[in-house]
């Protein structure tokens, strides 16, 4: 995810950004205070502990989200972007109720993408993607403490 | 991972490619999985830390907004990432207790450093194999140590 892309665009789209919201009729209150909000996209947990998956419905012990959100997307996302579109001082994090290890970064480099059809490669960058983890104690939507290792790809 | 490409005539790259674990809408835990606890190693005091992934189920949501606000505009293609940053280095190390209500509620100590990365991923009909780890640079990387939620008392 690029931050600074989403500035970008957000500029450009001020009113197209306003107007447009996902999940229509969900807000993010309402959203975040279920358990079923807690644990929505919340990690390939359960059945498939500690094996990555696609985030999606998840077990109860599922982290939490942090409670608030970049203002730049209206707090709706529940992550901030330290020293890219928020004070550097922001939340690094996507998880609340942790005590434990973080780190994130934004970087920036070339990949090779190549065509599996046609043979096609192409030098392209990727730019400022942003990638974090969390590993540590937390507790979880059951009210629980668990030990875990999250990332942001 | 964002990949772009800088098309004839264009002032500023386009983004082609976004990479992210989540399904639409990410209204939950942002864009975030669980990895196996081997994933993450770390020495704080040198200001090192190592994250590592294998096969990370994603979808290429193709660009940003797609991702965020349209999920369908173009349809996710289905993929996978391998991935492994390293951060390295000590430039400042910083105590941090954040009170504010918008972008705090957490305390901790952390270290502001260098990160690179090295990735590759298959997504529909493109693999993608990035440059070596040490080619890659950081705008910005920190590591550190934090409570928030019910971790941190601010009373």
């Amino acid at each position: 995810m690029s931050l600074r892309a989403i500035a970008a665009w957000k500029a450009a789209n001020r009113e197209v950004g306003a107007a447009r919201q996902p999940a229509q009729g969900i807000t993010r209150r309402r959203f975040a205070g279920t358990a079923a909000g807690a644990a929505f996209l919340g990690g390939a947990l359960g059945s498939g502990l500690l094996k990555p998956g696609l985030a999606q419905a998840s077990e109860s012990f599922a982290p939490v989200p942090i409670p608030g959100g970049t203002p730049l997307l209206n707090g709706m996302y529940h992550f901030f972007g330290p020293a890219a579109i928020d004070p550097i001082d922001a939340e690094p994090i996507t998880i609340t109720n942790l005590n434990g290890f973080v780190g994130l970064a934004y970087i920036s480099g070339m990949v090779t993408q190549t065509n599996t059809q046609t043979g096609e490669t192409l030098r392209l960058p990727f730019i400022n993607s942003d990638m974090r983890f969390m590993q540590g104690v937390f507790r979880g939507a059951d009210g629980r403490i668990h030990q875990g290792t999250f990332a942001l790809v | 991972m964002d990949v772009y490409q800088l098309r004839a005539g264009d002032q500023t790259p386009t983004q082609i490619h976004d990479l992210n674990p989540s399904q639409f809408p990410p209204l939950g835990l942002f864009w975030t999985i669980q990895l196996p606890d081997d994933s993450v190693e770390i020495q704080l005091g040198k200001g090192s830390a190592t994250l590592q992934g294998s096969d990370v189920p994603i979808l290429d949501y193709g660009n940003i907004p797609n991702a965020l606000f349209t999920g369908d505009q173009p349809p996710p293609v289905p993929g996978s990432v391998s991935f492994r940053v390293v951060w390295s280095g000590v430039s400042q190390r910083v105590n941090i207790r954040n009170t504010d209500p918008t972008y705090g509620g957490f305390a901790g100590e952390f270290i502001r450093n260098t990160a690179q990365m090295e990735w590759t991923a298959t997504v529909g009909n493109y693999t993608f194999v990035s440059d070596p780890l040490a080619t890659s640079s950081s705008a910005f990387a920190e590591i550190g140590h934090e409570r928030n939620g019910s971790f941190f008392p601010q009373g």
